[in-house]
């Protein structure tokens, strides 16, 4: 080709092109290795990211709370209302989970949370057309570390998948790549979640023998080793048993609201008890 | 020599900032993708080696800030660069239809490219997804390309005294790879 005269510049090219192939193919059997460049890329994206967001988030804050004055006393009476029901039924959970403590008391169960929890701020949303992750503001410096199970209030939000010194990427349940293994708490159907981007999870491999319904509340399973078992992941939204094929096409809506996350918990493993032990 | 020190900090802030405000705007369902305008810009402006060693650092700091595969957005920046290259150097590239069309068809390249590949990585069809969130995204990133090409030109002007030239506006036919 004409612009290619110096044969310098086809070889750098090829070369480059070779490099990024390299890159993807090992990128995709290592899942997310972690290598010194990336971790920097991170480090240094984090301060402008928490100076945009924060810029952004008094903006908005300001205009909310312009908007909000508006019918706030309706909404007070509404969430004092809110606030009596909630406190009848807490009253009900706090009797539920006493009874449990005994039981498992009695029944000598362990334990098995064994975690330290780090909150940390969402200091980015990266929801790009097909990747899902959130950026926060800890890192190594705090006990991070890739893998690492992430909460939110209301349910598992995803895993750590690249730290730098001071922020961490964080793979949203959501993401098309991320898979999880799941169980129906209703009646323990043990599944996969599969993240569905803005359709929230698909649930994969339940048998069109199995009874699902909608509204079954889905919790991790705690098999891989990852999340610990019992988190809240979501509740079924539709069920198609029409489809073709040996299993159900099962949707279900997460437990977070993914676009709002603005506090996260990683959970960290509590290494000092197992090494008491 | 500082133009190669100074692209990857203005390359984070680009990606940070279009992702903020992305966010900001259409709630993460949509991407405002400015970076790639400015892919297809420096297909059509800049030499064969700048070109594609500034594309390289875009897609590698997209990939590490937003993406979750290190190095996918790496090799489409790059090809999105090479093609924006080639066909500055056979077609006249300064009319703002053909720029607006051009990143529109860029556009669906990528993201038939990301499309593909999750399907045959994760198996994981995405398409049925939303269609028209990628149609919607890339029509946006089109109607934004002839606005970001004209306040660049007006840049150039500022800068230089004239508008940068395209390929075919050398005269040879070419951008001097070495330069």
């Amino acid at each position: 080709m004409f612009f290619f005269r110096n044969y310098k510049t086809i070889i750098f090219i090829v070369i480059l092109l070779a490099a990024i192939l390299i890159v993807l193919s090992y990128n995709l059997k290592q899942k997310s290795p972690a290598w010194l460049i990336k971790k920097v890329v991170l480090e240094v994206a984090a301060p402008v990211q928490n100076i945009l967001n924060a810029s952004v988030k008094s903006v908005s804050d300001a205009w909310s709370r312009y908007l909000f004055l508006v019918g706030i006393e309706e909404e007070n009476k509404n969430l004092k209302k809110k606030i009596d029901d909630l406190k009848a039924q807490l009253i009900l959970y706090q009797e539920g989970y006493l009874e449990a403590e005994r039981l498992r008391n009695l029944l000598a169960l362990k334990d098995d949370y064994n975690f330290k929890f780090v909150t940390a701020c969402v200091i980015g949303r990266e929801q790009v057309a097909l990747s899902k992750t959130v950026v926060i503001n800890k890192g190594t410096a705090h006990g991070l570390n890739a893998g690492m199970p992430v909460l939110a209030g209301s349910g598992l939000v995803g895993r750590v998948i690249d730290v730098s010194w001071h922020a961490a990427k964080i793979l949203l349940l959501i993401d098309e790549s991320s898979n999880i293994d799941a169980i129906v708490q209703r009646n323990r159907t043990q599944g996969i979640i599969r993240g569905a981007g803005s359709q929230g999870y698909v649930l994969k491999y339940i048998s069109k023998t199995q009874d699902v319904e909608e509204g079954d509340v889905i919790i991790s399973s705690g098999i891989g080793g990852v999340f610990p078992k019992g988190m809240m992941i979501g509740q079924v939204s539709r069920i198609d048993k029409q489809e073709a094929g040996l299993f159900l096409k099962i949707n279900v809506v997460p437990s977070v609201d993914f676009s709002k996350l603005e506090e996260v918990l990683v959970l960290i493993p509590d290494n000092d008890e197992d090494e008491g032990e | 020599m500082i133009y190669y020190l100074l692209w990857p900090f203005l390359s984070i802030l680009l990606i940070v900032l279009q992702n903020t405000v992305a966010d900001v705007i259409f709630s993460g369902q949509l991407v405002l993708e400015i970076s790639i305008i400015l892919v297809i810009y420096a297909g059509f402006r800049f030499n064969l080696i700048k070109g594609v060693i500034s594309a390289f650092i875009l897609g590698f700091v997209f990939d590490c800030i937003a993406g979750s595969v290190l190095g996918l957005f790496t090799l489409i920046y790059v090809l999105v660069f090479l093609f924006s290259f080639f066909v500055s150097a056979r077609l006249v590239t300064e009319r703002m239809h053909f720029i607006a069309l051009f990143t529109l068809i860029c556009v669906f390249l990528e993201e038939f490219t990301v499309v593909l590949f999750y399907n045959l990585a994760y198996g994981f069809d995405i398409l049925y997804n939303r269609p028209a969130v990628f149609l919607l995204q890339a029509l946006i990133v089109g109607l934004l390309a002839p606005v970001f090409f004209y306040m660049m030109r007006r840049v150039e002007v500022f800068f230089y005294g004239k508008p940068a030239q395209s390929a075919e506006r050398t005269g040879t036919g070419r951008i001097p790879a070495e330069t």
